[in-house]
């Protein structure tokens, strides 16, 4: 039987781009760990509890993500009774015995994009109201930009964190960056 | 069309997909002696107002929820929002 030696690769290969000076950053998140957890009926107590243990965190409420104190954790609500855990390393098997547990690492793509023109490059894409008030940091939403499905994470004033299919990957980093080039 | 979602706030039409009347929610008992009357009102009967009408949207880009809008058929407008599972727990509740 032949042997192979197979290597795990980011899903954009590890995509970097830097617009001149505008200061406008595009950047592939590589090192990401997405999985879901969904609480099953009358499971809310405890779930807040072992999410309180593992994490230090309180389960978060609809467009409004919790991030643990060391920055490695980040809880979205993706719809109710359905949350999105972001970390850096694989969730505790623990969780498996309070909620639903799927990992959905390798079915999304991630992209980081920060600068100082981030809202007028996404406001373009990016049907919801992402001025401050509206969208301040922390915030989460599911959308669309350019018909394909997104979770957008603000992660600070001009950094916002996207994530969407790995499947149409190529096409969604092509949305992205066009609407860059078009503020900048 | 915006419509504006219970806990997620405005939120573009294209987000939704519309699937119909309300009372799809009141789906019939298969096992009453009159099932198939009541399958033939469920299935083909709608009213169709001219003014406010109960309808279901399903927030297919966004979190997924099942929402009974309250619209206008004459004016487009939304007067009233409200999930699905709400409305129908009400129900399962005041029946």
């Amino acid at each position: 039987m032949a042997k192979f030696d197979l290597q795990e690769t980011p899903r954009l290969g590890g995509y970097t781009k830097e617009f001149g000076d505008s200061g406008m950053v595009l950047r592939e998140i590589t090192e990401l760990v997405l999985t879901s957890l969904a609480m099953p009926m009358g499971g809310k107590t405890k779930l807040t509890a072992a999410v309180k243990d593992t994490f230090g965190l309180t389960l978060p409420t609809a467009l409004k993500s919790k991030l643990s104190t060391d920055g490695q954790t980040r809880l979205v609500q993706t719809q109710p009774d359905q949350y999105f855990c972001l970390t850096s390393k694989p969730v505790p098997s623990a969780m498996a015995s309070v909620a639903y547990v799927t990992d959905q690492t390798h079915g999304w793509v991630g992209l980081d994009i920060s600068g100082p023109n981030v809202r007028e490059a996404l406001e373009r894409i990016c049907p919801v109201d992402l001025d401050p008030s509206a969208f301040p940091v922390h915030a989460a939403a599911r959308t669309t930009m350019e018909h394909l499905g997104v979770l957008i994470i603000r992660v600070s004033k001009d950094q916002f964190c996207l994530l969407s299919a790995s499947s149409s990957a190529e096409s969604f980093l092509h949305a992205v960056e066009l609407s860059i080039k078009n503020v900048i | 069309m915006i419509i504006n979602h219970p806990t997620l706030g405005p939120r573009d039409a294209a987000e939704f997909v519309h699937l119909g009347d309300a009372t799809l929610m009141n789906r019939p008992d298969w096992q009453a002696e009159d099932a198939v009357e009541q399958f033939h009102e469920y299935l083909y009967q709608r009213d169709n107002p001219a003014g406010d009408y109960r309808e279901l949207w399903y927030h297919e880009q966004g979190d997924r929820s099942w929402l009974v809008v309250t619209r206008n058929t004459l004016t487009h407008e939304i007067t009233d929002v409200q999930m699905a599972r709400d409305v129908a727990m009400q129900q399962a509740k005041s029946s």
